[in-house]
């Protein structure tokens, strides 16, 4: 499972809040325009500020423009320069919180999330980017600890329920985490009915259907996967995220053009790496070479675009450098310089791929046994782990991790799946003959 | 505030979840300081580094009870007026550091006008109440807790106050469950606020005579922020109370070794008296009067236990009474009034000792101290069913309070007329 999803995750759980945010993608603008007349107003207004930096991070999420961050920052930090030691100053030091989760800087957002708390607003938001921060630390247990306390006594049902949304949704990714994949699902279905019970704003709603689709997609239940997305579509027509789910389904179900066809939607709204890196990995399926160049390429320019991209993509282009054995010494450096500073399941697995691709196996025998330590359901994990181990030449726990990618999803990935029956009857040819050998000798 | 009416959440202390343990050795003060710091490596050129660094000195002040740290704050502060002249958090800061000092009505005066020029600041109406309070105007105080709660529901400082305000009131159930609320609030990082929140209530359980409810809260806090000297403290009254004098006397010296007050010097002496510990009883007497005879006219004085000494083992009740006049020149809270009451009545003034204590058991405080003295003072003027009320309210509130014995014996000792007042056949 892609861990972008809980960067959207946790900045759902703070625009959540005051109803002028919950302002849709394209309203956006609009809303920026309002607030940005109001601070020129009324300049020592700080709950103005607060709301235009939460405002630029909305439109940073819908056009992935880190220009948009910067400005959040801005808008942020003056208004915790005109009142930061108060609980009205709780949204905005919160929202600081969300901005360091956007750059991947998880300490900070840690840190933030608990200075939001400590001024004692009433408000448990913070506890979501707490949690999120902590899931990144790869400290499971306090992120679970962070989102059961996101609950309230105060405020009025919809805000409760608002809550026991953000919770669910939150707990489900941890449940997945856990290998509980379906209670991860069952809590996901929860949130979703909450999203569309509460009114919550069609994008939120796109993203729990999305969301769901992804985790029933890893459980290998590709048609329901496929009406989640579709679900999602159709309340938010357009919805990059869903495009890029239903292009997965289109794959595994052989349908390439049509995966082309909704990767390129899904790129021409919000370009991210993983899935030009998709669409390139198509297209070679499909021998377009040339085509597939030019996704590959795009793959690496969008990831050297700004400071900002640089830091949140080190583990995405880590992962496509040891995926398509190039650079792979760079490949191994992101991922290393990538654990530094977040040490979840999904930072070991690549940093693990990528030392096999260096052929470092013990090394990256440690790093899988991290990634798998959770117990994690994820075709991708058992993948790995199953090259892995056969270059170790452990080919028992080989052919069981990658029969486990398989028994998952046969087709969980456009290349990968046909790779891991190969290395599976590769191993299965190479134990009968063993075998063979062995009743031989014994006669 | 007596009529909040919010849910009541139970008091499980232990059964609040750890979200995360602290990730570093530092006190959450200290943390600040660092960060505050790097901030102003950062941006030399702007004045909330400066507030915040202000403002992290002024919480080592409570984690340490070091007061040398309002100095640094001040040198903070100065900073940031001269990059923003006036700033409203370099305003708050200076006024956290007024309340600390003792100085409430400057503090007063300030937090209104800061009020009246930001009045969507909750702290502001905070720092009001906590003036009020202090000050014994606790109308205002109640208006401005109210005010905080109800711009933003369930904040924890206003809850703090409100809790505080309850206890004044005698609600010491609707104190509980403020307490509660806003511990439950409180991130596990915050470790000083959640050892001092969990030594209030256990103090408000020890003011009830629940000495084991009060010893379990105060051994969560010492795990929260261990040698915290408020939560020392509370255990050397909890042992008190236990008449475990000698144990009491330790945790005090364990306490005095930082920073003592004048007013843990008091502690540190009764407790050697009461141990038999003669000798170094005199001795500890002496510096407490000689540390606190040098602040009677500063505003964060120990003139209470002053005043207690000298109506007590310094026998010297002129004295006592004209600190206890200073004092009330100043403010009317309900342990002043209570201790003018008492000046008064050891001076033989009884009827304005009637007055005073009275005027604090109006407030609705419940205090067996306070009835305590209500009932010797209305023995002085003969009412004896009125003694013997207040007498057996002292007694039932906390039976293991400093005054119980002696409130035990005046009972007994009233003429029989009182005997339907103490329900005796």
């Amino acid at each position: 499972m892609n861990r972008k999803i809980l960067s959207f995750l946790f900045l759902i759980g703070c625009l959540a809040g005051p109803a002028h945010l919950r302002a849709q993608q394209n309203a956006t603008d609009d809303l920026i325009k309002s607030l940005q007349a109001r601070v020129k107003r009324y300049p020592e207004d700080h709950a103005g500020y607060a709301a235009l930096g939460a405002a630029y991070l909305q439109k940073g999420r819908e056009t992935a423009d880190a220009a948009d961050y910067e400005l959040a920052k801005g808008a942020l930090e003056k208004s915790l320069d005109l009142v930061s030691n108060d609980p009205s100053a709780a949204f905005a030091t919160t929202q600081m919180a969300v901005l360091c989760m956007v750059e991947h800087r998880f300490e900070d957002a840690l840190a933030w999330s608990q200075k939001a708390l400590a001024l004692g607003s009433g408000d448990p938001s913070p506890w979501a980017i707490a949690g999120d921060a902590l899931a990144d630390l790869g400290d499971y247990k306090g992120a679970a600890g962070a989102y059961t306390r996101l609950k309230s006594a105060y405020g009025s049902e919809d805000e409760k329920l608002a809550y026991s949304y953000q919770r669910d949704s939150r707990m489900s990714f941890l449940r997945f985490v856990a290998g509980d994949t379906q209670g991860a699902i069952e809590l996901m279905r929860s949130a979703v009915r909450t999203a569309i019970e509460t009114h919550m704003p069609t994008e939120n709603i796109a993203w729990s259907q999305y969301q769901l689709g992804e985790e029933l997609f890893l459980a290998g239940e590709t048609n329901v996967a496929e009406n989640a997305y579709l679900a999602s579509l159709e309340n938010c027509p357009g919805y990059y995220r869903a495009l890029a789910g239903l292009a997965k389904v289109r794959v595994s179900q052989g349908r390439y053009l049509d995966g082309v066809k909704l990767y390129n939607q899904a790129i021409a709204k919000v370009p991210y790496p993983e899935y030009a890196a998709a669409l390139g990995d198509i297209y070679r399926q499909l021998g377009q070479l040339d085509d597939a160049k030019k996704q590959y390429d795009l793959v690496e320019f969008i990831a050297y675009l700004g400071r900002i991209n640089r830091q949140i993509h080190n583990r995405d282009l880590a992962l496509f450098y040891a995926d398509h054995d190039v650079k792979l010494s760079e490949s191994l450096a992101l991922a290393r310089n990538e654990l530094e500073v977040r040490r979840d399941i999904y930072t070991w697995d690549v940093l693990a791929w990528s030392l096999l691709k260096n052929e470092k196996l013990q090394e990256a025998n440690e790093a899988i046994s991290q990634a798998l330590e959770q117990g994690t359901k994820d075709p991708q994990l058992f993948f790995h782990a199953g090259m892995i181990y056969e270059k170790l030449g452990n080919f028992l726990k080989a052919q069981e991790y990658l029969r486990r990618a398989l028994e998952m999803n046969p087709e969980f990935h456009v290349t990968y799946a046909e790779t891991a029956r190969q290395a599976l009857d590769h191993i299965n040819q190479r134990q009968s003959q063993v075998s063979a050998r062995e009743v031989g000798n014994a006669h | 505030m007596k009529a909040f009416h919010l849910a009541v959440l139970s008091l499980f202390v232990a059964s609040i979840v750890c979200a995360q343990a602290p990730r570093d050795a530092a006190t959450p003060a200290q943390q600040k300081i660092s960060w505050a710091e790097a901030a102003i490596k950062a941006h030399p050129d702007k004045s909330q580094p400066y507030n915040d660094l202000a403002l992290a000195y002024v919480q080592r002040v409570r984690e340490s009870a070091d007061p040398s740290y309002y100095l640094q704050a001040e040198a903070a502060l100065r900073k940031s007026f001269q990059i923003t002249p006036d700033n409203l958090e370099g305003q708050k800061v200076r006024l956290m550091i007024s309340l600390g000092r003792g100085e409430f009505a400057e503090a007063l005066s300030l937090a209104k006008a800061l009020n009246k020029r930001t009045p969507d600041d909750v702290l502001l109406y905070g720092f009001i109440a906590d003036a009020a309070i202090a000050l014994g105007d606790y109308r205002e105080a109640e208006a401005a807790a109210q005010w905080m709660l109800d711009m933003r529901p369930g904040n924890v400082p206003g809850l703090l106050r409100g809790a505080t305000l309850r206890r004044l009131y005698g609600d010491v159930r609707g104190a509980k469950d403020f307490f509660s609320q806003a511990y439950q609030q409180m991130a596990p990082t915050q470790t000083e606020e959640l050892a001092w929140t969990l030594t209030q209530m256990a103090d408000l359980q020890l003011s009830t005579g629940d000495i084991d409810g009060a010893e379990q809260l105060l051994r969560s806090a010492v795990q929260q922020f261990p040698g915290y000297y408020a939560t020392i403290e509370g255990l050397a009254k909890v042992q008190t109370a236990r008449q475990h004098y000698s144990e009491a006397v330790d945790l005090l010296r364990q306490r005095n070794q930082s920073f003592p007050t004048a007013t843990s010097r008091y502690a540190l002496a009764q407790a050697l008296e009461r141990a038999g510990q003669s000798t170094e009883a005199d001795v500890a007497y002496r510096d407490f009067v000689t540390s606190a005879r040098a602040l009677i006219d500063a505003s964060d004085n120990a003139n209470a236990e002053l005043i207690s000494y000298y109506l007590g083992r310094g026998q010297n009740p002129i004295e006592a009474l004209r600190i206890a006049r200073l004092e009330i020149a100043g403010r009317h809270d309900v342990s002043t009034l209570d201790a003018y009451a008492w000046a008064l009545c050891v001076n033989a003034q009884y009827g304005g000792a009637q007055k005073q204590i009275a005027a604090a058991l109006a407030v609705g405080v419940r205090e067996a101290r306070f009835f305590y003295h209500a009932g010797v003072i209305a023995t002085r003027l003969h009412d004896d069913a009125s003694a013997a009320r207040y007498f057996k309210q002292s007694i039932e509130l906390n039976p293991s309070s400093d005054n119980a014995a002696a409130a035990r014996e005046a009972l007994q000792q009233l003429v029989p007329t009182s005997a339907a007042a103490r329900g005796e056949k």
